[in-house]
């Protein structure tokens, strides 16, 4: 009961602060908005007992807010919102797939949702990690280095694409 | 109402908040806030299918890490894209991008 407490809070926490992000005239307060919405997913995830990937969802998107944040300095002419600036078009459209989008996830996961027979008990956390420490060397191996090149090819295409040219 | 269920509605929400925001807004951060948070749905998805479903085995959390690299890479190319315009064109307005258009 309690748990469902706690999934319910953070989940509408989340839910709140994402629409902010859409809603508030200031640059800065959007991308505050989204790094509180992912620290309450993070939050979610430690209330469903996946500890480990709460703590690293909480630091992950700490650090990718924060330089979010920064970008939006950078590139806005008004991050604060001192000077409202009309950024949005089709909204009526987009009002519609997103309402529809989610309408029809919902109808699928309550038309198809059936309770598990057996209650599943989560790990202890000690024991979680070992678990997918053991799953990323062996079984998933090839799937976390594949995920580590992405990532250096990522970092070194985008500094690529992002240097100044020299004519 | 199941603990399950309530994750999976909360991760409909935001998925659709997301879709929203990457479709109504012009400037190029703005719309990678929305495809951020349709991952951040698809991540809760995940973490609560592994939980509820089948705790025992640890694919579930391995690709919830799949997905935070994507995460990231996502963040990295959609900074290198917006350094490189605003270095072109001064703006990261998409509205003013139609250049890029196929």
């Amino acid at each position: 009961m309690i748990q469902f407490l706690f999934v319910l809070l953070f989940g509408v926490a989340a839910i709140w602060f994402g629409v902010k992000v859409f809603t508030t005239a200031s640059m800065m307060r959007s991308a505050l908005a989204l790094l509180f919405s992912m620290a309450a997913l993070g939050a979610l995830f430690m209330a469903a007992e996946a500890e480990f990937l709460g703590v690293l969802q909480l630091m992950m998107m700490a650090t990718e807010m924060s330089i979010m944040a920064l970008f939006m300095i950078m590139y806005m002419m008004s991050p604060g919102g001192l000077t409202p600036m009309e950024m949005t078009h089709q909204k009526r459209f987009s009002l519609v797939a997103g309402v529809v989008t989610a309408l029809l996830i919902v109808s699928v996961a309550v038309s198809q949702f059936r309770e598990p027979s057996a209650v599943a008990v989560a790990p202890a956390p000690d024991a979680q990690l070992r678990g997918l420490g053991g799953e990323l060397l062996e079984r998933s191996m090839l799937v976390f280095q594949a995920a580590g090149v992405t990532i250096l090819v990522a970092m070194i295409a985008t500094t690529a694409v992002a240097m100044r040219r020299h004519e | 109402m199941s603990v399950l269920l309530t994750g999976q509605l909360v991760a409909a929400v935001l998925f659709g908040v997301g879709l929203y925001g990457a479709l109504s807004q012009t400037n190029l951060v703005m719309i990678m806030m929305g495809v951020e948070l349709m991952l951040g749905a698809a991540m809760l998805n995940v973490v609560f299918f592994w939980r509820y479903l089948h705790p025992e085995m640890y694919s579930g959390q391995m690709f919830m890490l799949v997905l935070m690299t994507v995460m990231a890479v996502e963040m990295a190319v959609g900074f290198g894209v917006a350094t490189a315009r605003f270095r072109a064109k001064g703006s990261v307005e998409m509205e003013e991008a139609g250049e890029l258009r196929g």
